[in-house]
């Protein structure tokens, strides 16, 4: 696998918990979710392919979208987070930090060992 | 920036092929929503740009910045059908999300092409399995009659025939059974996981 494919899957796999971080304080459009997304990562490589994803999580009944007329010269449809979309949000965060945590201490032990070997 | 004509007509364009390539898969409210939402999504980021260096190049980067429409499009297929037949595996929407490649795209053609044979040979044999019980003397292996060994009688063939040929005949009884219900089950299992593997392919190649 190249460093390229690597990284993709990477970005793949946080994807989804990245959108439900960027609706957790509050609905946001999806604009204003990309922009979000771009300001604190790298995750957006295509604009066109995060509202497809955002209708998967609605579907999945993780977000609960509504289209807002009259606040801009464009409607704007929102997402906020469900109920069961912030619980899943709890445990996906978890998930995560575990995970993450569990990779640190696999980088710390390897990193110990060629310490010692030098 | 307030768009001149022709750059209005180019947002349409890519609206249209949007809307055109997710019809092919999508319930038409599903599309309509979609699409207004990419609308919208255009809207706010024209009205957002200077229009630096001219209407048309900054017209083009805020298109190619959301992705070609045929791209975008095949996000959404990635996401709905393909994303359900992998979260299900059931039969249906892997059957269903195959079909949509194999309308919309070559490779989806031949894949679907393969998978599809697959499916026939798995089910062809169960169908062997199920007649022989049936029609013990029209379903077997097939061999000129007097020429009844299997090792020194070649070509011969598995299968149904209606009517009996006047010059062969099924030998092997009721095994045919067992091992036909073995090879379809086989085969329908195998190509169920090699179908399975091609949209996980497909979803990958499709969100990068």
């Amino acid at each position: 696998m190249s460093r390229d494919t690597w990284i993709e899957q990477l970005r793949r796999g946080g994807l989804d918990l990245a959108i439900l971080l960027a609706v957790a304080n509050g609905p946001r459009y999806g604009l204003a979710i990309i922009q979000h997304l771009e300001a604190f990562t790298d995750l957006v490589v295509g604009e066109g392919t995060i509202y497809p994803i955002l209708g998967r999580l609605t579907k999945e009944g993780l977000l609960d979208a509504n289209w807002v007329e009259d606040e801009a010269p464009h409607p704007r449809k929102y997402y906020r987070l469900t109920k069961t979309g912030r619980a899943r949000l709890r445990e996906m965060k978890a998930d995560w930090r575990a995970f993450a945590e569990k990779i640190d201490r696999l980088i710390a032990a390897s990193t110990d060992a060629e310490g010692e070997r030098r | 920036m307030n768009l001149s004509e022709s750059g209005q007509s180019r947002v349409n364009g890519y609206l249209f092929v949007l809307e055109r390539s997710l019809k092919t898969f999508l319930p038409i409210e599903v599309v309509r929503d979609a699409v207004r939402e990419i609308e919208s999504h255009l809207g706010e980021r024209i009205a957002a740009s200077d229009g630096s260096p001219n209407e048309r190049e900054a017209l083009e980067r805020i298109l190619l910045e959301l992705g070609p429409p045929l791209h975008v499009a095949r996000a959404y297929s990635a996401e709905r059908i393909v994303d359900e037949a992998i979260a299900t595996e059931r039969v249906v929407p892997m059957l269903r999300a195959v079909w949509h490649l194999a309308v919309t795209t070559l490779i989806g053609f031949g894949a679907a092409l393969g998978i599809l044979i697959g499916y026939l040979v798995g089910l062809s044999f169960l169908a062997l399995a199920i007649l022989k019980p049936v029609f013990p003397s029209n379903v077997g292996v097939w061999v000129r009659t007097g020429h009844e060994s299997l090792r020194t009688e070649f070509p011969w063939r598995l299968g149904a025939l209606f009517p009996i040929p006047a010059n062969e005949h099924v030998v092997g009884g009721y095994w045919v059974i067992p091992i036909c219900l073995f090879l379809g089950l086989l085969v329908l299992v195998v190509n169920h996981r090699a179908t399975v593997k091609f949209l996980h392919w497909w979803k990958g190649r499709a969100s990068s």
